[in-house]
């Protein structure tokens, strides 16, 4: 299966949120990256159908994913980062509606709504209305109603928002395990999870996709460029001003760890440091995540 | 398909407001049925009198005496039998009420004093048999079906408004890009919405008919409208139709408003972002007909059909004019409250079919 973007581009107005795109997705699991405003929800709306691109199409397999419609359509898993839901419904009346919207037949929509509410830690409260549930708890019936219909192609924004570490552990094995043989792709800020799960990783920029690669091909880009060093902890806020900061640690001995971004050794006695997804992302998105 | 509109109608039904104005609108026929009835007043002009159940049974004791075809010796036994000849202070005997037969014959036979104008029946019904009895609540339960069926205008609104643009606060998300979001959903809601306007629409008149038989009894449906005291509405429908007939129409003319309404409603459902700019611009196109001049006789008043507040507001449309025997005009506002509904379930399916999020 392959899902490929030629010239897409979505305009709102004079604003492009996504550029000429071009990129071929094949199965697997991506993780898109990409500070506020990058375009990430744009792009997703756009593989979803939820929106037509103002230029550029999408095709599956070579074939418009718009021209496919309903059989386009069937394939899919979708998780928007805000979704709407019925209060009076509880979360198997949700389930069992979503599935009737995607054709599932009646019975078999049943066992697999139950199956998946087990799967999110929610078959203790399948009967309960969705207007008591927490937000966590929201998100986990989101993410179980996006895998309903055993999607090939499983989108996925922003998924762990709202979710406690214990779920996030969860949602990160159901998705290696469900990801054979499927395209799936989920953005979030929670860089770690992209590490966890994600086998490529697409970053994208004022809408574009400017890096697209396995995780560890990607860090290795910005090998020699990741820094810690240690420095007093009453300057290191200073240090933070001026520098390219991933991440500080305070020590008992009255010190400050500075992980730094840099060209060069930011202060005398600064050491290498093995790069990560968290240090890509600030370096390729070092302005925009400036607050 | 089936289970899709099983779905839809229970959104539609479950939310609170729609609940709420359903119960108010039961509420109002029950109050309007009860009050009207407990309001009858009834002489016979020779000692009894009484109000509620008593007036009824008056009314009816009174028709008994005379029921059948209306007949000039049946006008001459009436005029001397049940109309005063003077009333107090010298009112005019047309505008004295004692019994509904009684206003009926005084309205069209008799003088200022009550005695014989020099009318017969046949200057003022022609050449049609007009069966006479006890029509007086079957006619008070068509005026207050009339008051009913503005308000019920009004509950399909508030029903209906939010089922397009209800699901705009983000299960749009969801549902458009499901495999069926676009198609059958869309064709589900619109489904749903029309047989929410009808089955309420059978509630409704099932509750004011069964009033009206609690109430006043199965008397009187063969009877003609015609012949019915000064003040009742049914007097500016000029034809010579039975209770029965003229509330069948009123039945029809209630669906049609229901099915009429909700066809304009589920177009600005589609069409707005908010369910309470659907709400209003559904109420505004609904009600803004009545407030334009309208022809007063004659087929000129047919495109009256074609709008739904006109239904509700059945006189108008009653009075457009007759094809033949009991079918009049008013029965083109059937196809022009289908027309309406397939127009507006079609162009609604198809804003939601080509939306976009935003």
């Amino acid at each position: 299966m392959e899902l490929r973007t030629a010239g897409l581009t979505k305009q709102y107005g004079s604003k492009t949120a996504v550029k000429r795109l071009n990129v071929t997705l094949t199965n697997g699991v991506y993780g898109l990256l990409g500070a506020n405003g990058a375009g990430k929800t744009t792009l997703m709306r756009l593989l979803c159908t939820v929106q037509r691109p103002t230029r550029g199409e999408i095709t599956l397999d070579g074939q418009n994913i718009w021209r496919l419609g309903e059989r386009y359509r069937e394939l899919l898993g979708y998780l928007p980062q805000h979704f709407g839901y019925y209060p009076d419904f509880t979360a198997l009346d949700f389930l069992l509606y979503i599935a009737a919207l995607k054709g599932i037949d009646g019975k078999w929509a049943e066992g697999r709504s139950r199956e998946l509410l087990e799967e999110v830690g929610l078959s203790g409260e399948c009967r309960h209305r969705i207007k008591t549930f927490s937000g966590g708890m929201k998100q986990r019936l989101g993410i179980a109603q996006a895998m309903l219909n055993n999607p090939s192609i499983l989108i996925l924004d922003e998924p762990t928002t709202g979710l406690d570490p214990k779920e996030r552990v969860r949602f990160r094995n159901l998705i290696s395990a469900f990801s054979k043989d499927r395209i799936v792709i989920l953005s979030t800020h929670i860089v770690s999870d992209i590490a966890f799960i994600a086998e490529r990783v697409m970053m994208m920029k004022a809408g574009e996709i400017i890096l697209l690669g396995r995780p560890d091909e990607l860090t290795s880009q910005i090998n020699g460029r990741v820094w810690e060093c240690s420095v007093p902890t009453s300057r290191a806020e200073r240090y933070a001003a001026f520098l390219n900061v991933s991440n500080l640690r305070n020590e008992e001995n009255g010190n400050t760890v500075l992980r730094v971004i840099s060209e060069q050794p930011p202060v005398a006695g600064a050491v290498r440091a093995q790069p990560n997804l968290e240090d890509l992302f600030l370096y390729y998105c070092k302005e925009e995540s400036k607050p | 398909m089936k289970n899709l509109i099983c779905f839809e109608l229970r959104k539609i039904f479950s939310k609170r407001l729609t609940q709420a104005a359903l119960a108010a609108v039961l509420l109002l026929s029950a109050f309007l049925a009860f009050s009207t009835y407990q309001n009858k007043y009834a002489s016979d002009g020779v000692g009894r009198e009484g109000t509620g159940r008593d007036a009824v049974e008056i009314e009816k004791a009174v028709a008994a005496k005379y029921s059948g075809i209306l007949t000039d010796e049946g006008v001459q036994r009436m005029l001397s039998e049940l109309v005063p000849k003077s009333g107090e202070n010298g009112l005019n005997a047309i505008y004295i009420f004692q019994n509904t037969l009684q206003s009926a014959v005084s309205a069209r036979f008799a003088d200022a004093q009550g005695n014989w104008n020099g009318l017969r029946v046949a200057d003022v019904f022609g050449d049609a048999a007009v069966k006479i009895g006890y029509v007086d609540g079957w006619l008070s339960t068509s005026r207050n079906m009339t008051r009913v069926s503005a308000v019920f205008a009004i509950f399909v609104i508030v029903m209906l408004a939010p089922v397009f643009c209800g699901e705009y606060g983000g299960v749009d998300y969801l549902i458009l890009s499901s495999k069926y979001g676009r198609t059958r959903c869309a064709a589900a809601k619109v489904i749903a919405g029309i047989l929410a306007a009808l089955s309420t629409a059978a509630v409704v008149l099932a509750v004011n008919f069964l009033a009206a038989f609690a109430f006043y009894g199965g008397e009187g449906l063969d009877c003609s409208i015609l012949f019915a005291q000064l003040t009742a509405l049914e007097g500016s429908v000029p034809f010579n139709i039975t209770c029965g007939t003229l509330l069948a129409y009123q039945a029809v003319l209630t669906v049609t408003c229901a099915i009429g309404t909700a066809g304009v409603t589920l177009v600005l459902s589609a069409a707005c972002e908010n369910q309470n700019v659907a709400l209003a611009a559904s109420a505004t196109v609904y009600a803004l007909p009545i407030l334009f001049p309208i022809p007063e006789t004659g087929v000129k008043l047919l495109p009256l059909a074609l709008f739904p507040a006109y239904h509700a507001q059945f006189v108008a449309l009653m009075s457009a004019g007759r094809i033949s025997g009991a079918l009049l005009y008013a029965v083109w506002a059937v196809p022009a409250a289908t027309a309406l509904a397939a127009t507006g379930g079609a162009v609604s399916r198809g804003i939601f079919a080509r939306r976009q999020v935003s």
